[in-house]
């Protein structure tokens, strides 16, 4: 299987699911920094935004306005339901004991999840595909999902929207040294709560609008949440909690380790990605661009 | 004649592009209570993370009572009979006074690792004599954490004396007191040293402290060693002087 | 007899002449909060005792359910071995799986520690999940009968009480030792009990090892008890539960974390007998806790008075 045009395909799946992993982790990777906490609700919140994409789609006739309304409503939905989860919960266990905030998120897991079976029912969706981006696109012998190439547009687009909001904002400012040293910024007199909210709204939006687009071509359904997490886990670790560059370098990584461990060793590539994670925390804990201990 | 209980010679220690000590040799003879002086950021705290294993240093060597111990961790520099203070009060806030000086008993017996006997008595007698000995005799009971300051410091020092070390550490030992506070701090430190046959080296702020009891200074600045001598020595170099120039007394 | 003796005393008693009387179902259900308990105890002498928050210890209590299922398995093996041979397994096995995990997870503090018993709890779960041949893959170990002597529930329910007994009685004897004031102290000032003399990360990973192997003989019970063993004791919302139990009882005290057991078993008995939504009624249950009684119950009690 040393064929070209199959590793090319590999190599692109490898990066259009990448990407998808890149828009959840960036927010996770970016909750951690500021907030220093580890919210494993996140995948809870990317299958919330495949949720609302799936019915807001459902509610217009034109599958591509459909698709476009989709994506907003989803990073919206979700950013906003962000910010209601930490204003009104976290917010408060800021100070409390890492067991106390690991219970939290997890708390918020099986409410969320079984919300989420209460409001969509227990069956599995996919959201049917806006007719522009259906179908493969050819090149050099090989077929490739137009859609798996519109995910890496889409993740590239977004990497660099984030990348100028960082790099170019007061607010982008304030999120980078938070990072560094949280309690040098209120002592600076930045207004650390709205920029915590902030910073979990868009964590969230970020996963709302991955699982929009993951929408189409994964079954939405319980369980969707579970399976997520683990991986972005994997690239939040192995990128550097914090670092949203490392994220994005991590997510290709373990989205092409997926592609081609899916083919190497079948049953196995998941232990591919624990592996990887259990690696770097033993020899390099804070990963490929994490601020060092 | 005495030997030199501490030998550092030309220790480095950088972190990234900063050099926190710059070469710096030290010798401290048995039972001299040595003062380390100079203005924050001169590499003190620094100096007794590198000389006690807590970072590695770049370069240079540290031997104690003759053995080099350059790099050791702290637990083997503490076994070899090295004992040190923290700046920031380091007691364990969760055991009562006297569980405080029990575990510092029981480690240096090498029973920790004893899972099955009851700790409860185990070195109560030798704990509440060293709690007399630092003047907390009546908190055996009171959770260290509910200690006051000064208390705390007190603490710490008899932490510090259950693992029979032959050389004492100690950051800053009177940070944090108010000034009468602290001659009397150092002077029950000094007291004991003495009675024990200690060698101590203390780092400090206030000259009056220092001045009250040292044997020997040095003066540290910008990672390294400024002067080093008796008190009168020091206390005349014009540029100790001029470091010192508005320094709080 | 001292006040602090009246209430586990009067615990005790009350666990001895329970069985009167009661149903299978139940004898079943007491039996894992048994199981439980020893569970949550164990995994408080890493949190509240030495400061560690372990993500990852429901590895230990699948380790020693599947030790446990695959010895009963064994085909060939004389009854008295497998009873006599059958929870000794489970532990060794479950400590020496502590051991190893310990040994890398041990060199890290704080969130990395816990994320690293996390991935090595995943990296097991997907053994349990893949290795079909050994650990039967998807479908679990079932067929689990105890063997002949404590076969029935109500003999079950008192070897149950007898080995968690002991366990209990051994794991309050490692507390209250010069060990257990190390850990104690090691998780109010690390690095002042190195400046002691005392290779800390030894003595966490000895006091890991010790924790995951109880886990494991919890695992071991409760598989015997409910005749089964899945690969989902391992997956990631399984590490949760300990954690759960010890702070809804309290992890400041030895015991707390047996109390947190027992009403954690109970509610999701009864609710989830109730409704399918048990884990949204779980979650309401942990978010109350966690806002409004961090320190559990035998927080709120002691406070009382």
């Amino acid at each position: 299987m040393h064929n070209p045009v199959a590793v090319a395909r590999q190599t692109l799946a490898g990066i259009s699911s990448g990407m998808l992993l890149f828009l959840i982790s960036a927010g996770l990777s970016l909750i951690f920094g500021v907030l220093r906490i580890l919210n494993f609700a996140h995948g809870a919140l990317f299958m919330f935004g495949a949720l609302i994409a799936l019915s807001v789609a459902a509610l217009i006739p034109d599958a591509t306005t459909g698709f476009a309304a989709a994506l907003a409503a989803a990073a919206a939905g979700v950013g906003v339901l962000g910010a209601a989860i930490e204003t009104g919960l976290l917010r408060r266990i800021y100070r409390a004991p890492h067991e106390m905030q690991l219970l939290l998120t997890f708390a918020l897991v099986f409410v969320l999840g079984d919300a989420a079976k209460l409001l969509w029912g227990r069956d599995e969706h996919s959201a049917a595909m806006p007719a522009a981006l259906a179908g493969s696109a050819h090149a050099a012998g090989l077929s490739f999902p137009l859609y798996r190439l519109f995910l890496i547009a889409a993740g590239a687009a977004v990497a660099a929207g984030l990348w100028l909001m960082l790099h170019r904002t007061r607010w982008g400012m304030f999120v980078r040294a938070a990072t560094m040293d949280r309690e040098m910024l209120s002592a600076l007199g930045v207004d650390t709560r709205t920029l915590f909210t902030t910073v979990f709204a868009l964590g969230a939006a970020l996963a709302g609008l991955g699982g929009a687009l993951a929408a189409p071509i994964v079954a939405v359904g319980p369980g969707l949440h579970v399976q997520v997490l683990i991986d972005a886990f994997a690239v939040v670790v192995i990128g550097g909690l914090g670092s949203v560059p490392g994220a994005f370098l991590a997510s290709l990584f373990v989205g092409l380790v997926n592609a081609f461990g899916v083919l190497a060793f079948p049953g196995l590539a998941v232990v591919l990605t624990f592996a990887c994670m259990a690696l770097v925390l033993i020899v390099r804990p804070r990963g490929l661009m994490g601020a060092a201990e | 004649m005495s030997a030199a209980i501490l030998r550092v010679e030309a220790l480095v220690k950088r972190f990234g592009g900063l050099t926190a000590l710059d070469g710096v040799d030290l010798t401290v003879e048995t039972g001299e209570f040595h003062a380390i002086i100079g203005p924050n950021g001169a590499g003190k705290s620094t100096f007794f993370n590198t000389l006690t294993g807590l970072l590695p240093p770049d370069s240079g060597r540290i031997a104690f009572a003759g053995r080099d111990i350059t790099g050791e961790p702290p637990h083997h520099v503490a076994r070899r009979g090295v004992a040190r203070t923290f700046q920031i009060t380091s007691v364990f806030g969760n055991l009562s006074t006297l569980e405080n000086v029990q575990v510092a008993l029981l480690a240096h017996a090498r029973r920790s690792w004893s899972m099955w006997r009851r700790a409860r008595g185990l070195r109560a007698e030798r704990a509440q004599e060293l709690l007399g000995l630092v003047g907390l005799a009546g908190s055996a009971e009171q959770p260290a954490g509910t200690l006051a300051h000064g208390d705390q410091k007190r603490l710490e020092l008899a932490i510090a004396l259950a693992g029979e070390p032959r050389l004492l550490l100690l950051d800053e030992p009177t940070a944090g007191m108010a000034a009468q506070e602290r001659l009397e701090s150092i002077r029950l430190v000094h007291r004991i040293a003495a009675g024990m046959g200690l060698s101590c080296v203390f780092t400090e702020h206030d000259m009056a402290v220092v001045f009250a009891v040292a044997t020997r200074i040095t003066v540290m600045h910008q990672g390294r060693v400024l002067a080093e001598g008796t008190p009168a020595e020091v206390r005349a170099r014009p540029d100790v002087q001029q470091v010192y120039l508005g320094e709080p007394a | 007899m001292k006040p602090r003796h009246a209430t586990p005393l009067a615990a005790a008693a009350l666990l001895v002449a329970l069985p009167s009387g009661l149903p299978d179902f139940w004898l079943f259900i007491a039996v894992q909060v048994l199981a439980f308990a020893l569970y949550a105890v164990s995994f408080n002498v890493l949190l509240g005792y030495g400061g560690m928050l372990s993500f990852g210890h429901a590895a230990f209590f699948g380790t020693g359910g599947y030790t446990a299922a695959l010895v009963l398995k064994q085909p060939g093996l004389a009854p008295a071995l497998v009873l006599a041979g059958l929870l000794p397994a489970a532990m060794i096995v479950s400590g020496a799986a502590a051991l190893v995990i310990g040994f890398f997870s041990v060199r890290r503090a704080g969130i990395y520690f816990a994320m690293l018993t996390f991935a090595f709890q995943m990296l097991l779960y997907t053994l349990a999940l893949k290795a079909t041949p050994l650990t039967g893959g998807d479908d679990g170990l079932t067929g689990l009968k105890p063997p002949g002597l404590i076969a029935s529930p109500l003999a079950y329910y008192y070897f149950t009480l007898a080995v968690v007994g002991a366990g209990l009685y051994v794991l309050h004897r490692v507390v209250r030792s010069p060990f257990g004031y190390t850990l104690r102290a090691l998780r109010a000032n690390a690095l002042r009990v190195q400046y002691l003399g005392v290779d800390v990360r030894a003595h966490r990973l000895a006091a890991f090892a010790v924790s995951g192997a109880f886990a494991g003989l919890a695992g071991a019970i409760f598989a015997l008890s409910s005749g089964n063993v899945f690969p989902s004791w391992l997956d990631w919302t399984a590490s949760a539960t300990p954690v759960v139990m010890a702070v809804l009882g309290g992890t400041a005290s030895f015991l707390g974390p047996a109390l947190g057991a027992a009403v954690y078993v109970v509610l999701e008995v009864v609710i989830s007998g109730r409704t399918e939504y048990w884990p949204l009624a779980m979650g309401v249950v942990i978010m109350a806790l966690v806002l409004l009684m961090p320190a559990g119950l035998t927080g709120v009690w002691r406070k009382g008075g």
